[in-house]
């Protein structure tokens, strides 16, 4: 799975990676063709090098952004050094990428032998990062221009000139090309620096924190950048959650509408990508750990190309999730109110139905929120609700686990809060005392 | 040597052709020819694709730009590979064009070259930008064909007009012609107080919004339908436009002129500077204007000199 896969998923990850300052659209290229890591090991070794380069924005901020400035010039070469390692016969503009790549590496004091490749295409030792083909590198190259000067339109001279260009230029692409799977590292290690640089800035700027891995996920105040960032826009704040699951162990999300479910689903989903690509993570601290697959089913995503109703998209997003975890993998599905759409009867039939489906996988988690009320062996959390004694004017946003799976009646509330026709939610009033008595 | 002076008191400079085959290229190797290159840099480029050996519309010979030794100049991996003098490469873009990347070179001997730069306005200030540390002292735009965006103040500080017998091939209609776009470059700046009304080009416009209103901000683009619009919502007060520069107004003459004539005014947020009109005289289907006599009423009309440069081939210094 590679990052440009999941960059638009509705979990709002988007949000970071756009304000990811990233400083050559090549990096950016190497970032969205990142795939997705699924060892711990290599993933906090990933880390390990971010903490790296977070100590030095917090201590040297001033060699970072001089690091970041240099990092402008930095050009997707890949095609001209394939080139070089397949033999071909480079050109002037081709030399100049290369020398280019090189001074730059070189001034980031990356990649090995980029003297000697600079040695090859500075045959003056100028130090500059200009490139011609140099009347030093022949006698007869500088001889050549200079009768040409003196006679322009000597159709034979001329060619003579080109000849020993050519000659020239095959023989500095031969020299070269010993040092092709060198550039190469280097290039893809300057594109990683660019990356890891922004995401430690951003680390800084956001608030983020990186994470340990383990055997289950636990996370502490977490919040989603995208969501705090529109509401920090209207002078509002955003209430950091805890949460937690583990492999074998479904769980359940029940509460309030306007509870922030969805958005606390959407935020573990943005955190396991997150984690799984290297970005350190929106939470105050966060054991997380690592997954084959992760399969994230929400219901408003737009099915109006496939033609399927709401129901029917949403139950086959859910049953290829069903097939990922058939197959053993470690798969992570997070589902936000499934069976929404259908009457409440068969809807909670299904819900219930599906938690026993995925019980008995070890190798899986599942985290769902939903409106019904469902007896499951598993976890259960509930949003805290609307605080007591504002009259509904605040919602407590924190998730608690509860032993109780019946779904809190609330949505009267809200709604009169909403200022809904009064009428209306009255008589639902009514009809729900009438319910429970 | 006329108009050359003015060009280097000036950071950045557009020619601007009114047709294709106003004689844009050899308005440009005019001034490329008699620029001082002693401790002065100049870098060149293209917005479109130009100094094609051979005009790919018309067939006609179009002469290639001449560089001299020391300059700076722009163009797409594709036409720097066809053709150029020995050239040392000082940058080679990160954006790809229809012929390849654009590549920044210094020539260090004089020679042809084919220009064809960063297209669009705003590829061209990014490459404007990239040029700092390099010393440029002057840059030199070759706007193309009917392209007056790239002239538009907010890209460069002034401009060199030029138009002949290709934009129209009567001598009174050719200088009425130059004339309405040579008044459009001369509106005046605003001064005023934040107008409080903001329109575009799409915006629904009544005599009802323009109650108590005497000046309106233009959006974008002032097109013939905003102008009718307002001209025929104009009811009592006279009303003033404000649009960002000259290149924002895509109207017809008559029906600008109407507006003016209703005690409507156009202003704008940044103004150009035009250096000088150039003329061509002859039109690639063979049309031969006198070259006096188009000089003298174009200069009569305008209050600006008026220079047929290849026929008067003014000294090289």
């Amino acid at each position: 799975m590679k990052f440009r896969e999941i960059v638009d998923s509705p979990c709002g990850i988007r949000y970071l990676f756009d304000e990811l300052e990233l400083q050559s659209g090549f990096a950016r290229k190497v970032l969205l063709d990142r795939e997705m890591m699924v060892d711990a090991g290599q993933i906090d070794q990933a880390y390990a090098s971010l903490r790296g380069y977070y100590e030095l924005v917090l201590t040297d901020r001033r060699r970072v952004e001089d690091m970041r400035f240099r990092l402008q010039d930095l050009r997707d070469i890949t095609a001209t050094l394939a080139a070089l390692a397949d033999g071909a016969a480079l050109d002037e503009i081709e030399f100049f990428e290369i020398k280019h790549l090189a001074m730059l590496a070189e001034s980031l004091a990356m990649g090995t032998d980029m003297d000697k490749v600079i040695d090859i295409l500075d045959p003056d030792g100028l130090k500059i990062g200009t490139f011609y083909l140099y009347d030093s590198y022949s006698g007869e190259l500088r001889r050549l221009r200079a009768e040409v000067e003196l006679d322009p339109e000597d159709a034979q001279l001329q060619e003579e000139l080109a000849n020993e260009e050519d000659r020239l230029k095959k023989l500095l692409s031969d020299k070269l090309r010993p040092y092709a799977v060198t550039l190469q590292q280097t290039l893809r290690a300057l594109a990683e620096l660019d990356i890891s640089l922004a995401m430690a800035v951003q680390m800084h700027v956001e608030d983020l924190v990186i994470p340990a891995s383990g055997d289950s996920t636990q996370v502490c105040g977490m919040f989603h950048p995208g969501v705090r960032a529109a509401l920090k826009a209207s002078g509002r704040e955003f209430q950091r959650v805890d949460f937690s699951f583990e492999r074998g162990v479904p769980a359940t999300v029940i509460g309030a509408n306007m509870g922030g479910k969805t958005v606390a689903l959407k935020t573990l989903c943005m955190l396991q990508y997150l984690y799984q690509f290297g970005f350190a993570l929106p939470v105050s601290s966060a054991v997380m750990t690592p997954f084959d697959d992760i399969r994230f089913c929400i219901g408003d995503e737009q099915d109006e190309k496939t033609g399927l109703s709401s129901f029917a998209a949403e139950m086959q997003r859910i049953d290829r999730a069903i097939a990922a975890a058939e197959t053993g993998k470690r798969v992570l599905l997070l589902v936000d109110e499934p069976a929404r759409t259908t009457n409440p009867v068969e809807g909670t039939a299904l819900v219930s139905a599906l938690l026993e489906r995925l019980s008995d996988k070890a190798g899986q988690a599942l985290v769902m929120t939903t409106h019904y009320t469902v007896e499951h062996a598993g976890q259960c959390w509930r949003v805290q609700g609307l605080l007591p004694g504002t009259k509904g004017r605040k919602m407590d946003y924190r998730l608690v686990r509860t032993a109780s799976h019946e779904v809190p009646h609330e949505a009267l509330n809200i709604a009169r809060e909403l200022g809904i026709d009064a009428r209306w939610i009255e008589l639902a009033d009514t009809i729900m005392k009438k319910l429970y008595e | 040597m006329p108009f050359v002076g003015e060009i280097l008191k000036h950071r950045s400079v557009s020619i601007v052709g009114l047709s294709k085959n106003a004689g844009k290229t050899e308005c440009l190797n005019y001034i490329l020819k008699r620029l001082p290159l002693d401790y002065f840099n100049v870098a060149v480029t293209s917005i479109g694709i130009d100094g094609e050996t051979t005009d790919q519309v018309t067939g006609t010979a179009k002469p290639e730009i001449t560089v001299r030794e020391g300059m700076f100049f722009a163009t797409s991996e594709k036409h720097f590979r066809q053709k150029r003098p020995l050239s040392e490469l000082y940058a080679v873009s990160d954006e790809d064009t229809a012929l390849g990347r654009v590549v920044t070179a210094k020539a260090l001997q004089e020679g042809k070259v084919l220009l064809s730069g960063p297209s669009g306005s705003s590829a061209l200030k990014r490459w404007m930008h990239s040029l700092d540390g390099f010393g440029i002292d002057l840059i030199l735009i070759d706007g193309a064909l009917s392209r007056l965006s790239t002239a538009s103040p907010a890209v460069s500080e002034a401009m060199v007009l030029s138009t002949g017998a290709a934009f129209s091939a009567n001598i009174r209609d050719l200088v009425n012609k130059t004339a309405y776009v040579v008044e459009l470059i001369g509106l005046p700046l605003y001064v005023g107080p934040e107008p409080k009304l903001c329109v575009s080009s799409f915006s629904p416009l009544d005599a009802g919004m323009l109650k108590g209103q005497r000046v309106m901000e233009v959006e974008g683009a002032l097109t013939d339908r905003l102008l009718t619009a307002a001209k025929n919502a104009m009811v009592e007060e006279p009303l003033e436009l404000v649009v960002g520069d000259f290149t924002k107004v895509f109207c017809s003459q008559d029906l600008y002129r109407a507006f003016l004539r209703r005690d409507g005014r156009i202003s704008v947020r940044m103004k150009s500077q035009l250096l000088a009109v150039c003329v061509n005289p002859k039109a690639p289907n063979g049309i031969v204007l006198d070259s006096d006599a188009l000089c003298r009423e174009l200069s009569a009309k305008i209050g600006l000199p008026v220079y047929d440069i290849v026929k008067n081939e003014y000294e090289v210094s």
